[in-house]
């Protein structure tokens, strides 16, 4: 019983990552594809993990500016995922809109649209950024639980 | 790192995990990374303006000077500014620290200034820029290169012009 009530105080609790592609050039996809599949990188010894359902996730990665055609669908699937989240912009898109920013397609910045908590920019970043970003989202989580 | 020795390390010594963020991470030298800029030998061409593809780069007039702003969050870091700047005053860091929280968003700016003078020959007010040196035959010694530096524009093309007339 003791345990019980504490086991929310001990345990590690690892977030799982989300990827959305909000119309990214996939320069930033692959970057986290990179983080997290090659051994040299491995964003998994932060104890987190990439999940293919938004209501598994915890941590949600957005690339891309925001393209007004993925609009609705990016911002669906973004309340789709449980709270408490952590939000982190990965590329300059959807940070600021880039080199799109102004263009008549895209919605950047995404922070208009939805909360972003962390940015990580770079075009793309490299994996040792993305994982400084991750890092940062992981603290700013594990104050929100 | 090279790529050829990479991939004889990973012949020899097979995959390995690099010790981030619990240690340091492998820079590249040529890494392009954080924007800094050296106001002292900005000539105010503004060409790192007109080449930055996202628009990052802006020159705005301020009460006491041309001041320069760099955003490194429309950065894409492609290098042009720094390629095609004619000073080398704006100069691409390896430093790729970049990954910030929301609140510092509008933080991540570099910030230079260049500022006004007083014309050392006629007194009006001229920005104080680096004077522009390239096809000025024969090289402006020191001193001379201080003395054209208080000069505004006006003032600086009478400088060369009589100097060009000496024998």
């Amino acid at each position: 019983m003791l345990l019980a009530r504490n086991l929310k105080r001990i345990a590690a609790r690892s977030p799982w990552l989300y990827r959305i592609n909000s119309g990214s050039c996939n320069g930033c996809d692959v970057e986290l594809a990179t983080t997290a599949c090659i051994p040299r990188y491995d964003v998994e010894r932060l104890g987190c993990q990439y999940c293919g359902s938004p209501r598994h996730a915890d941590i949600v990665l957005i690339t891309g500016p925001l393209n007004r055609h993925v609009k609705d669908a990016v911002l669906r699937l973004w309340e789709e995922i449980p709270e408490p989240k952590v939000t982190v912009a990965v590329g300059v898109c959807p940070i600021s809109g880039g080199i799109f920013r102004e263009s008549y397609a895209v919605c950047a910045p995404v922070d208009q649209y939805l909360p972003v908590d962390v940015n990580v920019p770079g075009c793309p970043p490299r994996p040792q950024a993305i994982i400084e970003g991750v890092a940062k989202a992981i603290e700013i989580w594990r104050a929100r639980l | 790192m090279n790529v050829l020795s990479l991939l004889g390390r990973n012949l020899t010594q097979g995959p390995y995990t690099e010790p981030f963020p619990f240690g340091p991470a492998p820079t590249a030298k040529r890494f392009r990374g954080r924007v800094t800029f050296d106001a002292a030998t900005c000539e105010g061409c503004k060409i790192c303006e007109r080449v930055c593809p996202a628009g990052a780069i802006r020159f705005s007039k301020a009460k006491d000077g041309l001041a320069f702003a760099v955003w490194h969050n429309s950065c894409v870091f492609c290098g042009n500014c720094e390629f095609h700047c004619p000073t080398g005053s704006v100069h691409q860091t390896t430093d790729w620290h970049l990954a910030h929280e929301q609140a510092r968003k509008y933080a991540m700016v570099e910030f230079g200034l260049i500022p006004n003078q007083t014309c050392s020959e006629c007194g009006a007010t001229a920005l104080a820029t680096a004077p522009s040196l390239r096809g000025i035959a024969p090289p402006l010694s020191a001193e001379e290169a201080v003395t054209l530096k208080s000069l505004c524009p006006k003032c600086r093309a009478r400088f060369l012009k009589a100097r060009r007339a000496k024998p």
